[in-house]
């Protein structure tokens, strides 16, 4: 059964590729997007997805912020943090927020995301 | 020469001293009154200088044809026991030569006799510092000697030895007092000084300036309630009354920074170094007092100058990393996403593939023209390998609207120099653009002097705020320089902005 998956970023034109890649793959069906934190919340209260794909830098919010307040909606979605600024260290910034991992944009492929909630 | 004459000589003398005021009438003064009341022709005063006797005043009685002698005497010079006065010098005792022709010590004999003189009296003006002159008295009859004369002689010249020396020391305090006043006059510190109560003695230096008060104002009024304010005025009084009773205190010959109060008031920085006066009697202090409020306002500006520079460098590394991100960055995780992409679907669809390596190539594009953007903004690659000249005619032509670059230096100036002037430039024509609404501006940078003094002009809505963030950190780039940035921007008027920067 396919991973249902919610993109939060400000960038449209990275939620378009995003959604492009992962549909291409198989494991993920995104349900839906989100520009801003608030956005999310409402989103991921009505889609109720498996997992949320958070950029960091949001324009009302950061992902670190948003991420634990994301895991109490709906199921308790998992939470994979992502940014193309940060390095090693945001992973223990992400697992502090309570995220399952965070990767990096420029590593980011259907398989990582699979990896991150392994 | 007989005893009635040495009383008159005597009391001749005495009215002369009373009489007179600086050493040369007293000189002039006693010649005439001991001559006259001897009946002689001609005298000399000789004066000791160092080593030696000097003539320095001589006396022709009226109708006496003395004036060669007196040239001749005023030539010479002798040493301890030469000549009749270097003999009375030596000795400190009157001597009498009853004709000069005939004694072996004169050396001046010969043209003494040939001005018609005989005899010659010398005595010592003696004083408490020892002998410090002698008086020749001369007569053309030759007299027989008188040893009273002599004696009344000998305590005539202790009178004019103590008149002289205190004459001198007379000259001596005017001199120092007055070289005292030229200095005070001059100085650019206030220099007060203050008796054991505390009241004002002097008022010098640039106190009249520096506080408002004249002389005549404060002399005789208790410092404090006149330059101390009213907060410290009783701290001030305790700490001055145990300098007074214990000769000791905390701010004797320190520097320490006080706060003044003006005539007016006003309280000001001041810089104050205090000496205790060292004479017998009652303490007396002299403060010396500088109004800091200059250096003060200048030592603020440089720190705030210093942090406003650090402030600005580390706003524009986070400026960098915020345009990297927003930019160049997110392009490249887009290209990254669309060659995966490609890399899926190459396969399936070869055209579609084609098509999605057309958009990668097109995504590359802008994030490279946006890196090449942002690194001009970090530093202009034109400016670098081409100087000031090139660079300002790039940033001029994409300037919009474009501006007209006037003139330019030839040749390459230092690195610092050039990136100051060009950032200037840079920022005068953003804000002519963005904030002035201007329709065209003019750029001329020119070296003059050792300066290179760039202006930019504009026809914009003016009313320029210098103290904008852009400018305020372009002015203490230039400050840091020793250099200068000023913005003229009358409401309606258009916008100039001036930097000169030394070149050197």
């Amino acid at each position: 059964m396919k991973k249902r998956l919610l993109i939060v970023d400000d960038d449209p034109r990275f939620r378009a590729l995003m959604r492009q890649v992962l549909d291409d793959a198989s494991g993920f069906e995104v349900v839906g997007e989100a520009h801003h934190g608030r956005a999310a919340l409402d989103a991921a209260r009505e889609l109720e997805p498996d997992v949320v794909l958070l950029d960091v830098n949001l324009p009302d919010t950061t992902g670190f912020e948003l991420a634990p307040q994301l895991a109490a909606e709906g199921r308790g979605p998992a939470i994979v943090l992502t940014s193309s600024r940060g390095d090693e260290s945001y992973g223990r910034l992400a697992a502090d927020a309570g995220a399952s991992a965070f990767v990096s944009k420029y590593d980011l492929t259907p398989a990582a995301i699979m990896g991150a909630l392994a | 020469m007989t005893a009635p004459l040495a009383q008159r000589a005597d009391s001749a003398v005495a009215h002369v001293i009373a009489t007179t005021a600086d050493e040369e009438s007293l000189y002039s003064g006693v010649l005439a009154a001991v001559g006259d009341a001897l009946g002689c022709q001609f005298g000399a005063v000789w004066e000791a200088e160092g080593d030696e006797l000097a003539c320095v005043e001589t006396w022709c009685a009226p109708g006496f044809p003395g004036d060669d002698f007196a040239s001749v005497t005023r030539s010479y010079r002798f040493g301890p026991g030469d000549g009749l006065p270097g003999r009375v010098w030596a000795s400190g005792e009157a001597a009498w030569v009853v004709d000069v022709a005939d004694d072996r010590n004169f050396p001046r004999a010969e043209p003494a006799t040939a001005a018609g003189l005989t005899t010659a009296l010398c005595f010592p003006l003696g004083s408490a510092r020892g002998v410090v002159g002698v008086i020749e008295i001369y007569s053309a009859e030759p007299r027989i000697p008188d040893s009273d004369l002599l004696e009344t002689m000998g305590a005539v010249g202790v009178q004019i030895g103590q008149a002289l020396v205190r004459r001198r020391s007379d000259r001596s305090i005017r001199e120092s007092e007055e070289r005292k006043r030229a200095i005070l006059q001059a100085a650019l510190d206030c220099v007060i000084t203050i008796d054991h109560h505390g009241h004002v003695v002097e008022w010098g230096g640039a106190a009249e300036e520096t506080f408002g008060y004249s002389a005549e104002e404060v002399v005789g009024r208790e410092m404090a309630e006149l330059i101390v304010p009213p907060s410290l005025r009783e701290r001030h009084r305790k700490g001055f009354g145990v300098r007074v009773e214990h000769d000791r205190g905390s701010i004797l010959g320190h520097r320490v920074e006080i706060t003044g109060m003006r005539a007016d008031g006003s309280e000001f920085p001041v810089e104050l170094a205090i000496t205790r006066i060292n004479l017998p009697g009652p303490p007396m202090f002299t403060g010396y007092l500088r109004d800091i409020t200059e250096r003060k306002r200048a030592e603020a500006e440089l720190r705030a100058s210093r942090a406003r520079i650090v402030e600005a460098a580390d706003d524009e590394r986070r400026r960098i990393e915020r345009d990297l991100h927003d930019g160049a960055q997110q392009r490249l995780v887009h290209v990254a996403l669309m060659l995966r992409l490609a890399r899926t679907r190459l396969e399936a669809d070869p055209r579609a593939g084609a098509e999605a390596v057309d958009e990668i190539l097109v995504e590359l594009a802008a994030a490279t023209a946006e890196l090449r953007e942002l690194a001009r903004g970090i530093h202009p690659a034109v400016l670098s390998d081409g100087g000031l000249a090139p660079a300002l005619t790039a940033l001029a032509e994409r300037s919009q609207p474009r501006a007209k670059v006037v003139s330019v230096p030839h040749g390459r100036l230092p690195a610092r120099v050039e990136s100051t002037a060009y950032f200037v430039v840079a920022e005068a024509l953003t804000n002519a653009t963005r904030y002035a609404q201007a329709s065209s501006a003019t750029v001329s940078a020119v070296v003059d002097d050792g300066r290179l003094v760039v202006e930019v002009c504009d026809d914009g809505g003016g009313g320029a705020d210098g103290n904008g963030s852009g400018l305020r950190g372009l002015a203490d780039r230039a400050a840091a320089m020793d250099g200068k940035l000023e913005v003229v921007s009358g409401e309606g008027e258009g916008t100039m902005v001036r930097v000169s920067l030394p070149c050197a």
